[in-house]
């Protein structure tokens, strides 16, 4: 985080704000599982796109997690952090790989549903310490991971036209 | 159709996990006090197996949410979406080993899974945002902490800002706001209207908030 210029860091910072914002104007409208992840994969995939370097997604990831504490707005208390974090670092390993991830359409929603995917990990991590079985683990984890997943890639694919247009007026490199 | 106070419409409406003020010994604890108990909590329910310990844990965090003055609506309110979860796993247990077999293994279950997540909801509901904030000063970099303040001072402004730029698009005829979001044929609308400003916005304010920062000496300055 230390290589992040203060006016990058503060970028992914406000971008994490969305996240929490979308998060809570949502909450009251919807009531579909998963649909966080639209806005939470469509926030942190431009976040990647605006500041393209390694570690901003996960930054953002911290600090949305972190608000989303401290606003009292995540069942899990400070497990909520984990679910931020989990996605951030799949656009993160994506980004190291593919650096325009944010321009290309079918690297958004692949990121998008991986990173939406990712909630199954954070399922599975918590019923593992409490020593769910293995199969019921995983059909549980699907359940509740299967519409965020859709949700995920949609939000995604909204990207690439956002970030070509602020490219194009020079806004971001 | 249902009517919300401004609050709600918002955004943020009084619900689940949310802080809820009143005098008791549990909202008086510190913040860092509470994050460790808190912490030990959910800890033992990981490490529970037996009824009996989980009998024990139910009664202690039954115990600190009724003596923080909670109440039973908001404990409604907290537990509802773990006895969906525990319904669930409850019927795939049953599935697996038949409904004689799997009720109990999958009744444990669930109630381990509320027990994790229970201390925490304690924690939310007794601790302001600023005393939870003082209690992670102390384990957080300068970095982040200046990071999460600053941004947690800006949720009120962006909240602000999108609103206005909706009226203004609305105003231009655009089909934005939040009760059209649900309907996916607007949804290229909604994001070329109202994300671009947004984003825009996002950028020059960082810019000016770094700017600030840095005139101030915030990158100088050793933590006091």
């Amino acid at each position: 985080m230390r290589k992040f210029p203060l006016q990058d860091a503060l970028c992914l910072a406000f971008c994490a704000c969305f996240i929490v914002i979308t998060r809570g104007a949502f909450r009251l409208h919807l009531n579909i599982p998963g649909h966080a992840m639209f806005f939470t994969m469509f926030f942190m995939i431009l976040g990647r796109g605006c500041v393209p370097r390694l570690g901003a997604a996960t930054l953002m990831g911290l600090v949305a997690g972190l608000l989303t504490t401290l606003l009292g707005m995540g069942k899990g208390g400070p497990l909520i952090i984990l679910k931020f974090l989990l996605p951030s670092l799949v656009v993160d390993l994506t980004g190291l790989f593919f650096p325009k991830l944010a321009k290309s359409y079918l690297l958004c929603a692949v990121t998008g549903a991986l990173g939406s995917a990712s909630r199954f990990l954070s399922i599975i991590a918590v019923e593992w310490m409490v020593g769910v079985d293995w199969d019921i683990m995983l059909q549980h984890a699907l359940i509740s991971s299967a519409s965020g997943v859709i949700f995920g890639t949609v939000g995604s694919i909204m990207v690439p036209p956002i970030v070509r247009r602020l490219s194009a007026h020079g806004l971001i490199g | 159709m249902k009517k919300y106070s401004p609050t709600e419409r918002a955004g943020f409406r009084k619900s689940a996990f949310q802080y809820c003020a009143a005098n008791s010994p549990i909202h008086r604890l510190g913040g860092g006090w509470k994050i460790i108990v808190a912490l030990v909590l959910s800890a033992a329910a990981v490490a529970a197996r037996e009824w009996w310990t989980l009998m024990i844990l139910l009664a202690l965090n039954l115990a600190c949410y009724f003596s923080a003055r909670l109440g039973l609506a908001n404990f409604w309110r907290d537990i509802r979406i773990f006895l969906v979860q525990l319904s669930v796993i409850l019927l795939l247990y049953m599935l697996k080993y038949g409904p004689a077999e799997g009720f109990w293994p999958g009744l444990r279950t669930g109630s381990q899974i509320l027990l994790l997540f229970l201390p925490s909801i304690v924690l939310l509901r007794t601790t302001q945002g600023s005393q939870m904030m003082e209690g992670l000063k102390w384990v957080m970099p300068r970095r982040l902490s200046f990071l999460l303040f600053t941004s947690l001072r800006f949720v009120p402004f962006f909240i602000r800002e999108i609103r206005e730029i909706t009226m203004a698009q609305q105003l231009r005829g655009a089909p934005v706001g939040i009760r059209r979001a649900w309907n996916p044929m607007h949804w290229k609308d909604l994001f070329q209207c109202l994300m671009i400003p947004i984003m825009v916005r996002a950028l020059k304010t960082a810019r000016a908030a770094a700017r600030s920062a840095e005139a101030r000496g915030f990158e100088e300055q050793p933590r006091s």
